[in-house]
């Protein structure tokens, strides 16, 4: 599992990282959140599962 | 759903056809928020309403979502003299002040001039910085009541830190909290008729003196915080008026203070009501505080919404809008939309999935949640460490009694085991933490100072 944050959606809203923190990186000058490039560690699918569900923005995908 | 510029609106009877009375300036919206929340999701999650002058209620959170993202069709824009568009800002009714409340009156690219500007003092990385300085005034503030058995959560506690912080985050002086908390905190709650406005007015011109003076002596003598970056701050290419400048430090003074403290006082009195609970979040705190936090943000929406006004012909989220007409986003009403919250009515601390919008949502989100956040954790922990078993005075407790602009407390007293004082009280911590502030330069941006405050 792969996942993006839209950069044009995401509002630095911080759940995201609040949830799945070994997944997301917020920017520290503006909060915006990058996710982890490649391959989610299986361990961390469920979190970052939850941390899609959650974004106010509905600013992160699953990269298929 | 879509969002689009139409070319022919459909008549006012037709566009017009989903009504509802709706008045949150009204203790009546207060005591039956639940029902009449109910009664516009189930019906009319986009209503036209006549009240004050006329204007769009969204209470959906799929229609608050795609109306609050939809910034090229929806303004924040309040123009006083007329010189753009005469638009009213973000309050309904207008009040009559004559001045925009800073950025979030404001539409890019002004608004994203301003942001930007104070992004590097707000951010999650800069705020973490504070929480040192922060437990050192929640500590005190308990000092002055932990041995009498007895505190107001409001007034002792919840008024008190925000303010604090917030004034050390601009580069005030810290010992200034107490000429601009009262203004903010009775400023919000008491109606224009009330006796006691004469004594909130002279409070208000109080702290209108003393932001110019700060913005003055910070000009002459530059020392870090926002303010220093408002003074310097270039917005489309030139240094705004100082009038412009006075509203953007009071929008974020009044974002800073009362927002959190009705967040605060109001989570502790439901976990005073739900005691079991309350010792579940104790001892599950490293994996409960989060989820809790956030739940507490969406069923209690400390600003529960937020004005705006169409700036074209459009449809969104299925309504056909014309260009000037007045909208509320309700974030109270759509954080308890079922469709997205399970059993919406019902606070649960491991909520999941919680997409609330008390922050707002899109290109305004509210620029201070990091700060808000934080605070509310270190208050909360703090309260269930030092005053574990406190019971809250439901006689006492006293509740705004409108929630049309911040769902509020007067006051929340309670009672518990006094317990001990654990260093210095608030006056001299105040006055310690100053000279940290000042030898750190605590308030400058991430951008110059990476580490955390040391209070030795």
């Amino acid at each position: 599992m792969k996942v993006h944050v839209d950069r044009e959606r995401c509002q630095g809203h911080t759940l995201c990282a609040m949830i799945a923190p070994d997944v997301f990186t917020l920017d520290d000058v503006d909060g915006h959140s990058s996710a982890l490039d490649g391959e989610i560690p299986a361990d961390q699918e469920a979190k970052a599962a939850e941390a899609i569900r959650s974004c106010p923005e509905q600013a992160i995908s699953i990269i298929p | 759903m879509s969002t689009e510029p139409i070319a022919d609106v459909t008549d006012d009877a037709e566009r017009k056809k989903n009504r509802f009375q709706f008045d949150r300036h009204t203790p009546e919206y207060r005591e039956r928020f639940t029902d009449i929340t109910g009664e516009m999701l189930g019906k009319c999650p986009v209503a036209w309403s006549d009240t004050y002058g006329g204007h769009w209620v969204a209470a959906g959170h799929p229609e608050v979502f795609e109306l609050a993202r939809s910034a090229e069709y929806v303004s924040n824009d309040h123009d006083p003299n007329n010189e753009r568009r005469g638009y009213k800002g973000i309050s309904i009714p207008t009040p009559n002040v004559g001045f925009r409340g800073g950025f979030l009156e404001m539409d890019p690219p002004e608004q994203r001039h301003y942001r930007q500007a104070l992004n590097p003092y707000l951010s999650p990385a800069a705020v973490a910085r504070w929480m040192p300085l922060v437990d050192e005034v929640v500590r005190a503030s308990l000092n002055e009541k932990i041995e009498t058995g007895e505190i107001d959560f409001v007034d002792d506690l919840a008024n008190v830190v925000p303010a604090v912080l917030t004034l050390a985050m601009l580069g005030v002086p810290l010992k200034n909290w107490d000429i601009y908390v009262e203004p903010v905190h009775a400023g919000v709650y008491t109606p224009p008729n009330s006796p006691d406005i004469a004594r909130i007015q002279q409070g208000r011109i109080a702290m209108r003196e003393d932001m110019l003076r700060q913005l003055a002596e910070i000009r002459a003598n530059p020392r870090p915080g926002m303010i220093d970056a408002l003074a310097r701050a270039e917005i489309n290419g030139t240094t705004p008026p100082d009038g412009e400048l006075l509203g953007v430090i009071a929008l974020l003074i009044g974002g800073g203070f009362d927002t959190t403290t009705a967040l605060t006082s109001h989570a502790l009195e439901w976990l005073s009501q739900n005691p079991d609970q309350r010792a579940r979040l104790s001892a599950e705190r490293d994996t409960l505080l989060d989820p809790a936090t956030e739940e507490f943000l969406r069923y209690y929406t400390p600003a529960p919404g937020d004005g705006r006004t169409i700036t074209a012909d459009c449809e969104i989220a299925g309504q056909q809008f014309k260009e000037g007409e007045r909208l509320w986003l309700s974030w109270a009403m759509s954080n308890r939309d079922p469709a997205v919250f399970p059993n919406p009515n019902e606070i649960d601390l491991a909520r999941t999935g919680n997409r609330h919008h008390s922050f707002g949502l899109g290109i305004h989100r509210c620029i201070g949640s990091n700060v808000a956040r934080m605070v509310f954790k270190r208050m909360l922990v703090a309260v269930l460490d030092r005053t574990p078993d406190y019971v809250c005075d439901p006689a006492g407790a006293e509740h705004y009694q409108t929630i049309g602009v911040i769902q509020g407390m007067k006051h929340l007293p309670a009672t518990f085991a006094p317990g001990e004082r654990i260093g210095d009280g608030l006056d001299e911590t105040i006055a310690r933490l100053q000279v940290v502030v000042d030898e750190q330069r605590l308030a400058e941006p991430i951008t110059v100072r990476k580490g955390a405050a040391e209070i030795s």
